[in-house]
């Protein structure tokens, strides 16, 4: 059992190995692809093309705003959630070889996807900032949203991340659980669809769904908000403290208990 | 002297899951419990290492060694008891640890060195230190998946050492890399631990914890056996071996089933020069040999054997006497037998065994064999020692 005090103390005097380990974290991922660190904005770049494509061509979903700037917005946030919650909650399984020989907070291990995937969630914000005003979308003092709405997806994304890597050092199931939850959770939330268009039970899901605030909170930003999105923040920042309060909980009990399960 | 590490009755129970936990069966409380053993690696250890003090811990395979220098290390925190280590720990229990194959070997020095507890600042300062010590100048903006397995821990050991911890663990490393760089990692060692590091080493190689460490724990079943002067310790993991008897029989081997039980040979043990029973014998020095013999049938032309394997499997010295027993021995006798032997062998554990013939080849009886330890001149090896003395003309 480490105490709580003592957890966020040792957080707080690893931080710059938690910055290195970030950011070798994030460089090793695209050392060996020619085109490097392109492939960090490419990707969800692309992503949030096909959509707006299919979804503003085929399908026809009226947001009253730029398409484009409203599904990008929103794949800002979703990306950088469901791509650190996947890498967060096997980072204490996965970083075995580290963990079995040598003592650091575990604690670090999850946290340091939530830091490494800051920076590709850095780099697609600033594109999507610059693509606002050649879509048409003026970007004005709201564009300050966007600082409240970093904080809560790094809390809320970490607070997850903590509990999942603590529970798949006991349930190796999680991993697939995650995985699988990852892609009905992204329909469930308002990433190309307004939160207004869904109805009844449906709406009560995406209400309740955390990330939903942190993509309207993106969207104060860019694209403009729905009439309920302080609702929306308010369930976000309330999730986000449970979990945080959930993972110290785990982490704080099996700090060092952890490799004698890996 | 201020103890740095100090153990006070700790120990490590291991809970072994006959299934793995199932998230499912978990939620629901299928079951009240998973089946589950648990088994005690380490137990009720008593153990305070000095500042500058260099220990050392031996035992056989899954002993607790390396359970215990987990603790230390902080990796898991003990079931019982208390671990107290003052200031900065560097495990050594596998060098290079976070290494990553695509980062630079910079990259990984700085990497490693915060892992290991050191500033950003503090590995600028001492970047060329580490770097000279690991001999790699022109390999330090290489990924490090470029290295040989010498040069991964050359400087994974020039880090650990740098990160100047005020507690070494060391398990099992240096067996790789070149003699040349095992030399001056030992050099190295003595020299943090002359600066006030304590360090810890877990080895199978008696000679390398013999030459470092002044006080050596046998770790024996989880419990700390013995602690004392090495040379007494190596003794006594000699006996340890000797009670496990997993030696392979020596050459005193297979008595045919048509004589067996003619004649049993028990009560081995080694003397030194002063007559004291002991498992550690100087290179060069007496020692004696003496067991019992008890004769159950009759013997014809009896030989008496001696023979001494070293750790490689191979017969260092054989011998045997024809004149020392009275010919025929007759049913229900019983002798007890000495033979003085010089050791003139290099450093390392040999196992000894007595043995009876019938004529030259007849196998009659043998003993269990008899581990002990012989410590000579650190630079030589091979079988024998010779006593080389060297010269200039």
């Amino acid at each position: 059992m480490t105490p709580v005090p003592e957890l966020l103390a040792s957080v707080w005097g690893s931080r710059q190995l938690l910055a290195i380990l970030a950011r070798k974290d994030f460089y090793v991922r695209y050392r060996r692809a020619s085109l490097g660190l392109l492939w960090a904005v490419g990707l969800p770049v692309f992503q949030a093309l096909v959509l707006a494509l299919v979804f503003s061509k085929v399908v026809r979903i009226h947001t009253g705003t730029n398409f484009a700037v409203f599904v990008l917005t929103g794949m800002v946030g979703w990306t950088y959630f469901s791509n650190t919650l996947s890498a967060a909650s096997t980072a204490i399984v996965d970083g075995s070889g580290l963990s079995t020989r040598i003592y650091f907070p575990r604690v670090l291990l999850p946290l340091v996807s939530v830091v490494a995937n800051l920076y590709g969630y850095a780099i697609t914000l600033v594109i999507l900032l610059v693509l606002c005003p050649i879509l048409g979308v003026g970007l004005g003092p709201g564009l300050l949203w966007v600082v409240p709405a970093t904080a809560l997806v790094v809390a809320l994304t970490a607070g997850a991340g903590l509990v999942a890597s603590a529970l798949h050092v006991y349930f190796r199931d999680i991993r697939y659980i995650i995985t699988a939850a990852v892609i009905g959770w992204f329909y469930l939330t308002p990433v190309f669809y307004p939160l207004r268009l869904a109805h009844g039970f449906v709406h009560a899901v995406v209400a309740a769904n955390p990330v939903t605030g942190v993509v309207e909170l993106l969207r104060a930003a860019t694209a403009g908000v729905d009439p309920r999105w302080g609702w929306t923040v308010a369930i976000s920042v309330g999730w986000t403290i449970g979990l945080l309060a959930v993972g110290t909980v785990l982490h704080r009990r099996y700090n060092r208990l952890f490799t004698d399960l890996l | 002297m201020t103890a740095v590490v100090e153990l006070t009755g700790v120990g490590k129970c291991f809970t072994k899951y006959e299934d793995a936990p199932m998230l499912v069966t978990a939620a629901l409380r299928l079951r009240q419990r998973t089946r589950r053993s648990s088994l005690w690696a380490v137990r009720g250890v008593d153990l305070a290492v000095d500042q500058g003090e260099c220990l050392g811990i031996i035992g056989r395979n899954g002993s607790g060694k390396s359970t215990l220098l987990s603790m230390l290390a902080g990796v898991t925190a003990p079931t019982e008891g208390v671990v107290a280590v003052r200031g900065r720990v560097a495990p050594l229990i596998s060098v290079g640890v976070g290494f990553h194959p695509e980062l630079t070997g910079r990259e990984n020095v700085y990497v490693n060195g915060m892992i290991l507890g050191m500033g950003r600042r503090e590995i600028d300062a001492s970047l060329d230190e580490i770097v000279a010590f690991a001999e790699m100048e022109s390999f330090l903006d290489t990924p490090v998946k470029f290295y040989s397995s010498g040069m991964f821990v050359r400087l994974g050991f020039a880090v650990a050492v740098q990160s100047r911890p005020d507690v070494l663990l060391v398990d099992e490393v240096l067996a790789v890399g070149d003699l040349a760089f095992q030399l001056k990692c030992y050099d190295r060692m003595l020299a943090i631990r002359d600066a006030g590091t304590s360090i810890l080493v877990v080895s199978h190689n008696l000679n390398a914890v013999r030459l470092m460490c002044s006080r050596t724990g046998v770790m024996a079943d989880g419990r700390l056996r013995f602690l004392g002067p090495t040379n007494d310790a190596i003794s006594v993991y000699h006996d340890l071996l000797g009670e496990a008897r997993e030696l392979e029989p020596g050459p005193g081997g297979q008595v045919p089933p048509e004589r067996a039980g003619a004649a049993t040979i028990e009560a081995v043990e080694v003397l030194d020069g002063e007559g004291r029973a002991t498992r550690h014998v100087a290179g060069g020095d007496r020692m004696v040999v003496r067991a019992r013999l008890r004769v159950h049938g009759p013997v014809d032309d009896p030989y008496f054997g001696v023979a001494v394997t070293n750790e490689s499997g191979n017969q260092a010295y054989t011998d045997s006497s024809r004149d020392l027993l009275p010919r025929p021995l007759v049913a229900g006798s019983d002798f007890t037998v000495e033979v003085a032997l010089r050791a003139g062998l290099v450093t390392g554990s040999y196992t000894l065994q007595i043995g009876l013939t019938d004529g030259v080849t007849a196998r009659l009886a043998a003993s269990e064999p008899l581990p002990f330890f012989v410590s000579s001149r650190p630079a030589a090896a091979g079988v024998a020692d010779l006593e080389g003395s060297f010269r200039l003309l």
